[in-house]
């Protein structure tokens, strides 16, 4: 319907920290979603979730932040993640493996502490960390949640891909937790062809 | 990157529903109430009245007036009226309504909506021209018509299909142009018809 390109930009979000009881200013989130106004937001919630109205499963950030701010403006909501789990939900039960990824974890932790805002989650030196950070976690777990981490990107990359398909030469922001963002970036440029991807504030 | 408010003033009904009414929409992103003397003039206008019988705003011709209301008996409207937003409404459906009007375009709550049609449309069918027009539409066209028939807003048409609301507001113009009706209150008593005459050929 609209010739022009998909414009797409990525938000990383400051996920499972909002698990702790460490008090962050979801304001500041809803203040960026509503100043970037997307026309589109894609957010980690399953469609299912989504259409039934039940939160209960999705991020914090998701239920206490983003789905205030569409509420009220003419941003739609488009449920991407294929299952709820998250990031911490692949550490392992027992062993050397959890005790390594529990370091990692502090270590993330630390620098999720340090970059209290939206800008600097989003920044490059906190993202080059927390890729460090996620990778070598990664490399921790057990193959089969390793293969299962990188097919939720996957479908995740597609459902976006599809709705952008479904409405093309749109504002799209995806809103993810800031683990994912190694994974879903080189994903999300193998299609080049079918949106620019902008910083957020470009958008 | 700073978020461009639109002014609103609140009228009618008591100093206390104003009071909270104006509370209401300053908490609201994007939006900024203002006095309704101001120079310049208000975007929006939101007026409250409780029934059809109240008396109207008499105020600049040019301000697009969203009246809160929850009769739609009313048996005609001034110009500037292009929003009824019923009070059974959620807050957030206020937002939208507010962005809707001062986009220029109307906005008329479903259940209004619902009234208005239940009080005009007695036992009308469409006509052979209106049923071959009305099969030219194409899958996503004959869809949204069938969501405005319901009297869904752009936002929840859009949300509903997992589509922008500029897409919505797109195939909306489509719609009337095809139709060749003028508003959506014109295509709403068209589209109410169409399961009586044709059923499932369009849907």
């Amino acid at each position: 319907m609209n010739p022009a390109k998909t414009r797409l930009a990525v938000l990383g979000t400051m996920s499972d920290l909002h698990r702790q009881p460490i008090s962050y200013d979801l304001h500041s989130l809803q203040k960026t979603i509503a100043e970037v106004s997307p026309d589109l937001l894609c957010a980690e919630i399953t469609r299912e979730g989504w259409e039934r109205g039940d939160l209960s499963q999705a991020p914090l950030e998701v239920r206490e932040a983003l789905a205030l701010v569409i509420a009220s403006m003419d941003i739609v909501l488009i449920p991407v993640i294929p299952t709820p789990e998250q990031f911490p939900d692949f550490a392992p039960a027992s062993g050397w493996r959890r005790r390594l990824v529990r370091t990692f974890d502090r270590f993330l932790r630390w620098g999720q502490i340090q970059a209290n805002d939206v800008e600097t989650i989003n920044g490059s030196w906190f993202s080059i960390f927390c890729h460090t950070i996620c990778w070598l976690t990664e490399l921790v777990w057990t193959a089969k949640d390793r293969a299962e981490w990188e097919r939720q990107n996957k479908q995740l990359v597609e459902n976006i891909v599809h709705a952008v398909q479904r409405d093309s030469g749109r504002r799209v922001l995806v809103a993810v937790q800031c683990q994912r963002l190694h994974r879903l970036i080189p994903l999300l440029h193998a299609h080049d062809d079918l949106f620019s991807i902008v910083a957020y504030q470009d958008l | 990157m700073t978020i461009r408010e639109i002014t609103v003033s609140v009228g009618g009904g008591q100093e206390l529903d104003r009071a909270g009414l104006s509370a209401l929409i300053a908490s609201l992103p994007g939006l900024l109430v203002v006095p309704i003397d101001k120079t310049p003039p208000p975007q929006v206008l939101v007026w409250e009245t409780r029934t059809s019988t109240d008396e109207l705003p008499s105020v600049q011709s040019d301000i697009p007036i969203l009246l809160l209301t929850e009769d739609a008996g009313f048996e005609s409207l001034s110009e500037s009226v292009t929003g009824l937003l019923s009070r059974d409404e959620s807050p957030s459906a206020l937002g939208i309504a507010i962005r809707q009007v001062a986009r220029g375009e109307q906005y008329l709550s479903p259940s209004l909506a619902v009234a208005i049609l239940e009080k005009h449309q007695t036992g009308s069918v469409l006509t052979e021209s209106e049923k071959s027009i009305i099969e030219t539409l194409t899958e996503r066209e004959s869809e949204i018509l069938e969501l405005l028939a319901r009297g869904l807003s752009n936002k929840l048409i859009a949300a509903r299909l997992y589509l922008s609301v500029r897409t919505v507001e797109g195939h909306l113009a489509n719609i009337y142009l095809r139709l060749g009706v003028h508003s959506r209150t014109e295509a709403m008593l068209m589209a109410v018809k169409i399961p009586k005459s044709i059923g499932t050929t369009v849907r």
